[in-house]
């Protein structure tokens, strides 16, 4: 009997419209546990190579996690994933809220849809009964317009993840939304959706979760929950940018301990970082051209933490979450009301496009949010939108006549909406950056910063060259969720994995700029424990607690029964990685075609700022990263040898 | 695993109006069958069956309790996470979140916004992780003579 998952999943076909319960034996959950590890291991098998990632083909899930619903904490993330539309590869998004467990409380681990509906639909199940219903009333509407209609029809128990108008009109950069604008925004998934015409997916259950023992999981739980409500006493939000200087100056730096960023967390959710990010070196500044000195503290204190924390109503907690880093805030103008706008957010649409017009940024929060439109890459296109018109390869003529200049937050406002209508320029711009650098010509191409299509997000690689890494390395290109010196740094998996290097409290900062054997030691460790997290459904901020205090493996066996050790489940995170990786291999992917643009790694380098002169050894970090692997050291390719070693073929094989 | 209904079953129907699940199916005056894979086990038509035909699942017959001494949450803020577990495990949805009434405290804490709805299953207290709920048979308003 299965015990933390379900055990089954639930596939529809839109062309036929036939749904059909499907039954997953237990060898899968062991081999590659729940949620995205689920989905890679269904879609590798479903998609075939080439399929058009809008197109009949193309299969998207929706899967929750191995741990949601057993009682441990920070389990409420929710996973989309099919064949990326943007990067051409696997994509993955993930997502916070209420939608999770509701998956689980079907029945089902996961949701799958193959096929292409006719008309606008909507998928509803409640009770163990799934029906498509028609979706014409709900087409066009924003993501939370149409969550309040759905609410309304079946139920303020019901959970919905739903697109807006940008995934209708098949926007590259477009997300899935749920629990009225929180947004799987990565991958352009939300186009998918939109190619199906499928605009929501609705979820009524009460279904019982089975769980192995439920004492241990509390007890586990009971502990970690002590450690999220311990809280020390912090400065003025103002005196962030001061800290971000300090670690800009000083030679020295102390090893992150994840607590420390959790106090910020729970304080000012991951807006804490947004000036400090500027001031050490972490964000990048106008298209990645700049720096604190072009973006300083007195433009950037527009966005001090203290400032978001006046416009905050009340925390808010995502499932099963005890550190709350979410806020519902006020917002002056058409919107009343809105998620606080996260760091990514803010920087994205802020210090990238130089604008420091704070009203700005929460009015296209709210907009990009009920648009179903990534805030990372909207930004990040807007951004390069404006280095194109500054250097003349954009005009007024092209832009409709807006006056698309550095920091102009109308022309940015404007610019956002028309991208979101895919009206005039914004119908060029609609699909990301390099879709349009391609469009426009002219060498536009050399201004996008981006790693294999996908903008990249607001963490620079010429602070923490594990960023570069990951953003270069991962299934997902230009992902900033999954690893980072800083990242390896809070996880503190030497803790409890063995054989892994430790990190010293305080190192000097010029050894983090060496491309040595340890930093993809450590790049490695942080995928293949993601994987398991993404698999397990817990979310990256309560594993940056530290995994002694956020019991992930812990929590793993309590729930199934399993007695894994801990090296066992990063093994099963070493085979979703490199069945991810085999995916985009099957699909035509050159893994070297996903290295991050030039600027991003400093070719050429900064002349001045936190990043000043600072060039990442990015070609032979993804080579010996590939290596940790077992993949082929020269092109990024899965070895026969390894995909044996991992089970893989075999599997493969059977379904 | 699933509650039963015995011969006993009288056929009235109370079962079927409070089941939160739709698990229970049956003709006015027939005997009435449980769909083993709806049914949550939450109990409730075990409680409410006016002549004791139901079994729990492992076979024990259900007594009928009075609706008003059926136990109902009671939270401690003191311990609670703000998490939402509770609110998400109670299958007839009658639990909801508070607005911020301290500005030194921001989170919003459960409370029971529909007690009509409860139906006394315990999921909520069963699901909290560090036990800030625990299930009482309220005290009545007022006990007259």
């Amino acid at each position: 009997m299965s015990e933390g998952y379900m055990g089954k999943i639930l596939m529809v076909d839109l062309s036929t419209g036939t749904i059909n319960e499907e039954i997953i034996p237990d060898k899968i959950y062991e081999n590659y546990l729940s949620g995205t590890g689920l989905a890679a291991y269904i879609l590798y098998n479903m998609i075939p190579a080439g399929a058009d990632p809008l197109g009949p083909e193309n299969v998207l899930g929706f899967v929750s996690g191995l741990l949601t619903g057993t009682g441990s904490l920070f389990a409420g993330r929710w996973m989309a994933a099919g064949k990326s539309p943007l990067t051409g590869g696997w994509g993955d998004a993930n997502c916070g809220g209420n939608f999770s467990p509701a998956i689980k409380r079907c029945g089902y681990d996961g949701i799958f849809f193959k096929g292409i509906s006719e008309k606008p639909v909507y998928l509803y199940v409640k009770n163990g009964r799934a029906e498509l219903r028609e979706a014409f009333h709900l087409w066009g509407k924003d993501a939370v317009e149409a969550e309040d209609i759905l609410i309304r029809e079946t139920g303020a128990k019901s959970r919905v993840a739903l697109i807006g108008p940008a995934g209708e009109k098949l926007s590259l950069i477009s997300g899935i939304v749920n629990d009225r604008g929180r947004m799987a925004a990565r991958s352009g998934l939300g186009a998918v959706m939109g190619s199906k015409k499928l605009k929501a997916v609705v979820l009524n259950g009460a279904k019982r979760i089975p769980v192995h023992d439920r004492d241990e999981i509390r007890k586990l739980s009971k502990k970690c929950s002590k450690w999220v409500r311990f809280q020390l006493p912090l400065p003025p939000g103002s005196m962030m940018a001061y800290v971000g200087a300090l670690m800009r100056f000083l030679p020295t730096q102390m090893a992150m301990d994840g607590m420390l960023y959790k106090f910020f967390l729970r304080k000012w959710g991951t807006g804490s970082m947004n000036q400090m990010s500027i001031e050490m070196g972490d964000s990048p500044i106008k298209n990645w051209l700049g720096s604190n000195v072009d973006f300083d503290s007195k433009k950037s204190i527009s966005t001090n933490p203290d400032v978001f924390a006046d416009y905050e109503l009340v925390k808010y907690h995502c499932y099963s979450c005890p550190l709350g880093c979410g806020g519902i805030c006020s917002a002056k103008g058409k919107y009343a009301e809105t998620h606080r706008p996260e760091y990514e957010t803010v920087l994205a649409l802020g210090g990238l496009c130089m604008n420091d017009d704070v009203d700005s940024i929460f009015y296209l929060n709210e907009l990009l949010n009920r648009a179903g439109m990534d805030t990372i890459s909207a930004g990040a296109t807007v951004a390069f939108a404006i280095e194109c018109y500054e250097r003349g390869i954009l005009t007024k003529e092209d832009t409709d006549g807006l006056e698309l200049t550095w920091g102009n937050s109308h022309a940015i406002v404007e610019l956002i909406r028309k991208m979101i209508k895919r009206e005039g320029i914004g119908d060029l711009l609609a699909d990301g950056s390099k879709v349009a650098a391609q469009k426009i010509g002219k060498g536009a191409d050399r201004y996008v910063v981006h790693a294999g299509g996908q903008e990249l997000p607001m963490h620079d690689g010429r602070n923490d060259p594990g960023f570069a890494l990951h953003y270069s390395v991962e299934p997902t290109p230009g992902r900033h969720t999954i690893g980072a010196q800083l990242y390896y740094e809070m996880f503190q998996l030497w803790k409890v994995v063995k054989g892994l290097p430790r990190i010293w409290p305080l190192y000097f900062k010029s050894g983090k700029y060496v491309a040595d054997e340890k930093k993809v030691v450590m790049g490695a460790a942080c995928s293949k424990f993601m994987n398991v997290v993404n698999g397990a459904g817990l979310c990256l901020f309560g594993t940056f607690i530290g995994s002694k205090r956020t019991p992930t493996f812990g929590w793993l066996n309590a729930a199934t029964g399993w007695e894994k050790t801990p090296e066992e489940y990063m093994e099963i995170g070493e085979r979703i990685q490199t069945l991810k990786q085999a995916f985009n291999i099957k699909h035509g992917i050159n893994p070297g075609d996903y290295k991050l643009s030039n600027r991003a790694f400093g070719d050429p380098p900064l002349e001045e700022g936190a990043n000043e002169g600072r060039t990442v050894n990015i070609e032979k970090m993804m080579s010996d990263y590939w290596k940790q692997f077992g993949w082929d050291a020269r092109t990024g390719k899965p070895a026969s040898e390894s995909m044996t070693k991992l089970g893989i073929n075999q599997v493969h094989g059977g379904r | 695993m699933s509650y039963t209904i015995t011969g006993m079953c009288n056929g009235c129907g109370a079962c079927v109006r409070i089941c939160p699940v739709d698990a229970i199916q049956g003709e006015k005056e027939e005997i009435h069958v449980i769909e083993e894979g709806l049914c949550i086990e939450c109990g409730v038509c075990g409680r409410i069956c006016p002549v004791d035909a139901i079994q729990d699942q492992s076979g024990a017959l259900c007594v009928r309790i009075k609706r008003s001494e059926w136990e109902k949450p009671q939270f401690n803020n003191k311990k609670c996470m703000s998490c939402e577990i509770c609110i998400d495990s109670c299958p007839v949805d009658c639990l909801g979140l508070s607005e911020v009434s301290d500005q030194k405290d921001p989170h919003g804490y459960p409370y029971m916004e529909n007690e009509k709805a409860c139906i006394g299953c315990g999921y909520c207290a069963l699901e909290c992780p560090v036990d800030a709920i625990t299930m009482i048979v309220p005290e009545p308003e007022f006990s007259g003579k």
